[in-house]
């Protein structure tokens, strides 16, 4: 065990000296920002919508080439929620959007069928990893228990994870990848939601703090899908809740600081909490640590580690992106990436996936508005 | 029945007065044309008898170049037969009903029952007993007895299907399917449009001065079409009693004349077509639907600069944008296309518009731009319809530039059913619709 935590920690360590550190390393990283860029619409042949989850591809494999983002898709043509099925992809170079993968909508493995959710990763073996949040009406009254996807580089669907300790896999996945092994962190928002008419004493569909935070330890054999060798609850009692209109509020972003802490965007808290030794840990920390709360936070959602160890977090409630320092808390600044007046606040629910560019240069982000990928550089 | 045949008399009669009156507004428009021959809308400015009615028979089919009235009843239908010769017969009996109805008369003579297009053959088995005598059917529903022609025009069109379907060339006609009658693209962002309301292999568009009069039409047609087509899907629409604002609450056309006035080499097929399609053209139909509730929840200036017009000019929009609105220093602002109408343009005179509002009450919407919103909203919009020589230079080419560069209005509305059709040429008396379709060698 302490030969693994060693590895895990000096993967950690790795991968923070390839990030380019600048020379003020406090400095705020969205003040390097200058540019926002629409890159593409990510509605795939089959008229699938409402982008969530975002990836750059770690490296080259089968039809996927490094720099690739991908791009997951919640909604189906009818634009119910939780019934996507298609992962796109972005090829820089091109500027060319291509389909990835369209699973099948039933998927026997995958109770309650197939809608594709913000919980999606790529391995360097060239894995890929999606979660499955399923509805059949858009709403959580028919939630399904969903599952994790295993798709091969070429798209094709080779393995489908579900059990007791995966309800409607949610927020963007945290990932540990040292090749032949892996750990996934994913945060599960699907444990005993009622529909959105089940209503609290405030009038408010009914808040359960039950959501989890599973870290999914893999092994990966040369040429083998990856397999499950523990599934570890490290986080839970987060809030959860229906919505008639967004689905289902849970926590949402997941990211992993170079200590190993793993901070999780608390959304309906609207905090961002800290758990300790994620990768080792081998019980759960409740709902950890506060790190920070409110202030420039509106329902945070997807997170970020950006190049000089701070925080990128997008708002629900607006179109901004937040940075905060893990270690203090600190709320250095807030950018408008979306700034459409035809909601309000401007850009208000408009933000969900978010992802670092592969050279630290900027990051991508999705337009749920427009249905759009786009990026913001330096 | 012999009540029927005398108010069947008293139409024969005001139908008379009533084309009496049409040629007299026909010979009006004809010099109003004059002063400017290629424009096919000269005459739309024109007052029009709301009863009179319009002719059936022409170099084009009416309904096109006529200046809309405030009805619609478009109906797109499935062929269900395999022979040719049934699809035949079918046109030769609407052919005969419209040339009737559009002269407020019933769709077939009272006297002899319902004549459907094809004969059913006897019924046999177990269902014998059960199959009604079409004969023994009133011949016309009646509820446009005593009515007017009110300025009824049925136009029919052919979709792709009735040249090739799923593969199939089921009618012998997949060799003169036109080069113009393309597969319709899907516009991405703006398209959430289902197989149920898209395609079909026939298109009848009704439109009339009484919405009861229009539906008629197409009920009467329907009828006569049992055993040989059925209804796919179809759209009512309405224009106002007075001017053309649609649900948005502005009228682009009216401040932008050259909209409706394209030239007639741009509206009708000439010698790049098939010979049947010569004096034809090409009809894109499009079920639009507006977010009304988040549209009338937006500032008027937002909506202005959406539109890209004023709205009121009596109360001009005072602020530009809704507050707070992100300061330079704290956003990253992507610069985006001007208005709506600066955004179309470049393809204003492409096409013929002549669209109508529509209104199917609420329905269970899962809105697609924020505010997400699920449950009962208002399903009205636009039933956008165009007419042009080709649609892959007219519709095709706005509309991709549309649903690429018109951010600010894209979010406010949905493309929720889709059709493109082919309008063959007019018939001359004697002649049916698509003859020289059908019969050419």
């Amino acid at each position: 065990m302490t030969k693994v935590k060693t590895l895990i920690l000096l993967n950690i360590l790795l991968a923070s000296v390839v990030l380019p550190l600048r020379a003020d390393d406090n400095k705020s990283f969205l003040s390097t920002l200058r540019r926002q860029k629409t890159l593409t619409s990510t509605i795939p042949h089959n008229g699938d919508l409402n982008p969530y989850a975002i990836v750059v591809a770690p490296v080259s494999a089968g039809r996927i080439q490094k720099g690739d983002v991908l791009i997951d898709n919640f909604n189906a043509l009818s634009n119910l929620q939780g019934t996507g099925t298609t992962i796109v992809s972005y090829n820089s170079a091109s500027k060319k959007l291509t389909t990835f993968a369209e699973l099948p909508k039933n998927n026997p493995a995958c109770p309650g069928g197939v809608g594709l959710s913000t919980a999606m990763t790529m391995l360097k073996t060239g894995w890929v990893i999606v979660g499955s949040a399923p509805s059949t009406d858009g709403t959580t009254r028919t939630l399904g228990a969903g599952c994790l996807m295993v798709l091969d580089a070429n798209g094709q669907l080779v393995a489908t994870w579900s059990g007791p300790k995966i309800a409607a896999p949610w927020g963007n996945m945290a990932t540990i990848d040292n090749g032949s092994t892996a750990s996934l962190f994913v945060s599960m928002s699907g444990f005993d939601v009622p529909g959105p008419q089940v209503r609290d004493e405030r009038g408010y569909p009914v808040t359960v703090k039950k959501a989890t935070v599973l870290r999914i330890d893999l092994s990966i054999s040369e040429s083998k899908p990856p397999v499950i060798t523990a599934q570890t609850i490290i986080g839970d009692g987060f809030s959860q809740r229906a919505d008639k209109d967004v689905f289902l509020v849970g926590p949402t972003g997941l990211a992993l600081g170079r200590d190993g802490t793993l901070y999780v965007s608390d959304a309906l808290a609207n905090q961002i909490d800290a758990i300790p030794d994620s990768a080792t840990r081998t019980a759960s920390a409740g709902t950890g640590r506060v790190v920070t709360k409110d202030g420039l936070l509106r329902r945070p959602l997807a997170m970020v580690l950006a190049p000089n160890g701070n925080l990128l977090i997008t708002n629900a409630k607006n179109g901004q992106v937040v940075e905060i320092i893990p270690t203090t808390g600190e709320q250095l600044a807030a950018q408008w990436i979306d700034n459409n007046p035809a909601q309000y606040p401007p850009g208000n629910g408009d933000l969900f996936g978010l992802a670092m560019k592969l050279d630290g240069s900027g990051f991508y982000y999705v337009q749920d508005d427009v249905n759009s990928l786009v990026e913001a550089t330096r | 029945m012999k009540r029927l045949q005398s108010k069947a008399a008293g139409l024969a009669y005001r139908a008379l007065f009533a084309s009496a009156l049409a040629l007299t507004l026909v010979a009006g428009q004809a010099l109003a044309q004059t002063s400017n021959p290629q424009s096919v809308t000269a005459n739309w400015g024109a007052a029009q008898d709301p009863n009179q009615a319009e002719l059936f028979w022409g170099e084009h089919q009416a309904g096109i170049d006529t200046k809309p009235q405030h009805f619609i009843y478009f109906a797109v239908f499935d062929l269900t037969t395999s022979k040719r010769e049934d699809v035949v017969r079918l046109f030769k009996a609407w052919t005969a009903a419209s040339s009737r109805m559009t002269q407020g008369e019933t769709a077939q003579p009272l006297e002899s029952g319902l004549q459907l297009a094809v004969p059913p053959a006897p019924p046999t088995g177990e269902d014998a007993d059960a199959a009604p005598d079409p004969g023994k059917m009133a011949a016309d529903s009646g509820e446009a007895l005593e009515m007017p022609a009110a300025r009824l025009t049925i136009t029919f069109g052919f979709g792709s299907g009735l040249f090739v379907k799923a593969g199939k060339d089921r009618f012998g006609l997949a060799s003169r399917r036109p080069e113009a009658l393309v597969d319709m693209p899907t516009f991405g962002a703006i398209d959430q449009i289902s197989e149920m309301n898209s395609g079909g292999d026939l298109a009848i568009q009704a439109c009339a001065e009484d919405p009861q009069i229009a539906f008629h039409a197409i009920r009467q047609l329907a009828r006569l079409a049992q055993g040989v087509a059925q209804i796919r899907w179809v759209q009512l629409g309405y224009r106002p009693m007075k001017g053309d604002r649609h649900l948005l609450g502005f009228s682009a056309e009216e401040k932008n004349p050259t909209m409706n006035a394209p030239q007639a080499q741009t509206v009708w097929v000439g010698s790049e077509g098939p010979e049947w399609m010569r004096g034809g053209s090409y009809v894109v139909v499009r079920r639009v639907r507006f977010a009304l509730e988040h549209w009338d929840s937006m500032p008027q200036a937002y909506q202005e600069q959406a539109i890209g017009e004023t709205k009121h000019h009596a109360r001009a929009a005072e602020s530009a944008s809704p507050s707070p609105s992100p300061s330079p220093e704290n956003s990253l602002v992507e610069e985006h296309p001007a208005g709506h109408l600066s955004v179309v343009a470049q393809g204003r005179d492409a096409m013929l518009r002549r669209s109508y509002s529509y209104n199917d009450g609420v329905n269970f919407i899962s809105e697609r731009w924020p505010p997400w919103r699920q449950g009962l909203e208002y399903d009205a919009g636009m039933f956008f319809i165009c007419f042009q020589h080709d649609p892959r230079t007219g519709f095709i080419e706005v509309f991709d530039e549309m649903a690429k560069r018109d951010y600010k209005l894209n979010q406010f509305w949905t493309h929720v059913a889709s059709g493109l059709f082919a309008i063959p040429r007019g018939a001359s008396q004697g002649e049916y619709i698509g003859q020289p379709l059908f019969e050419a060698r």
